[in-house]
């Protein structure tokens, strides 16, 4: 008994070892350089148009909760949301407002008269396009992996800090674009959005965002 | 004039006296008083604590559209956790609630309002409620209604004679309808759509299950 324990503590401390092996801080020169890289790469881009899956988990749920579709991105700051599995709902956020399409039923919301969907408006965009290393805004830390640069942001907003307690962006070392975002709540629940097919700068008519 | 006085008031007596009893005659119009076959009715949908319930929500309160996932699951003999989140995944609600219980875990502030919160306390307290003692039993040919105390209140429980499926639950006072839980299930145990209707304020809650999960 007392050995198979041993063994546990054995496996799950090099399990931990594991870990922290794949991921390392980066150095400040190596934080400089990837900030440097992922500001290029967002100037570079006016249109972004890629797949998503995203995954909720509950912890008190035995499955994540699983949409996909599609998500469209154009320069300045206009995005839409196409889920189109297990239902068709789509999400523009566009010149201050937010237009709602949801199975034929349509809608807009004024932005502007609430204060957190503009902040998550904001963390939204900037999630997609990578470029949101505000140190106003977030605490930030980097990491590294063999294939994958990852940032952890920290919200100092105290109303965005109620509802997202953590944000993990996960790049492309090779082309500095995200590849994932995790909205970790206060709960530890969390949403991760996986982007996949990724398509730079091709052209995206504006008809993609009229609701 | 005395006459006349004391005709009008005998109406209006009469009136408020059918009225007062019209929400049970209503409700099983066209049904026979029968006699009890069963003293407990177990409600099915919601009954299994190996099953993630996940809809996708539309919500029309006063002409608003409000729109999410509605997750609920049995997380002991009593309970259910229920967690409302937006499209995103950001979640707005997050409580856990039994037949005497109410705990919120967590609320946007946009919803923390103390009429919008005893509403869904009430309506998803019948939702998931887990069984219900018969008082009064109804029949006609192709279906039967369990009619069930609830305080002063009462729910009607509709099944299908032919598969013994829940189709609706409404919940009334003596004098009115209050709420309408519809249930449309392709076998007894699980609801596929749930349409929960007020009739003493302007609010519909449609759940449609997703597949996925």
């Amino acid at each position: 008994m007392k050995i198979r324990k041993h063994l546990l503590l054995f496996f799950l401390s090099f399990n931990c070892i594991l870990v922290l092996a794949q991921e390392q801080k980066m150095t400040d020169a190596e934080i400089s350089t990837f900030k440097q890289s992922v500001s290029v790469v967002a100037k570079q881009t006016s249109t972004l148009r890629s797949d998503f899956i995203q995954y909720k988990h509950l912890d008190f749920l035995s499955k994540e909760i699983e949409t996909s579709g599609q998500l469209f991105f154009k320069e300045p700051n206009t995005l839409k949301w196409q889920y189109k599995k297990p239902y068709n709902y789509s999400i523009i956020f566009k010149k201050g407002k937010i237009l709602i399409d949801d199975e034929g039923k349509k809608s807009a919301v004024d932005i502007g008269n609430s204060k957190i969907f503009g902040k998550i408006n904001k963390l939204i965009i900037g999630s997609v396009s990578g470029n949101m290393f505000d140190d106003k805004e977030f605490t930030i830390s980097f990491f590294k992996t063999k294939t994958n640069n990852i940032t952890r942001l920290l919200p100092k907003d105290a109303a965005l800090k109620k509802y997202i307690k953590q944000i993990e962006l996960t790049f492309d070392k090779d082309d500095a674009t995200v590849i994932q975002v995790k909205l970790i709540e206060s709960s530890n629940d969390f949403t991760k959005i996986v982007l996949k097919n990724k398509t730079l700068n091709a052209k995206i008519d504006d008809s993609v965002f009229t609701n | 004039m005395q006459k006349s006085t004391i005709q009008f008031l005998l109406i209006s007596f009469l009136t408020t006296l059918f009225l007062g009893s019209c929400a049970t005659n209503n409700v099983v119009n066209g049904f026979e008083k029968v006699e009890i076959e069963k003293k407990i009715f177990i409600n099915p949908y919601f009954s299994n604590p190996e099953t993630d319930y996940v809809y996708k929500a539309n919500i029309e309160v006063y002409g608003n559209q409000l729109s999410g996932i509605f997750i609920a699951k049995k997380i002991n003999e009593t309970t259910h956790r229920v967690v409302f989140t937006t499209e995103f995944g950001n979640k707005l609600l997050d409580f856990e609630i039994s037949e005497n219980d109410f705990k919120i875990n967590s609320i946007v502030d946009e919803l923390n309002r103390k009429i919008l919160i005893n509403t869904l306390k009430q309506d998803f307290r019948l939702l998931l409620r887990k069984d219900f003692l018969v008082d009064e039993q109804f029949a006609k040919t192709t279906s039967k209604v369990y009619k069930s105390k609830d305080g002063k209140n009462f729910n009607f429980l509709f099944i299908s004679s032919i598969d013994d499926r829940l189709y609706k639950l409404t919940h009334c006072s003596k004098t009115k309808e209050k709420i309408n839980i519809s249930f449309t299930s392709e076998n007894n145990i699980f609801a596929k759509r749930i349409i929960i209707q007020h009739n003493t304020i302007k609010l519909k809650i449609e759940l449609n299950y997703l597949k996925n999960n």
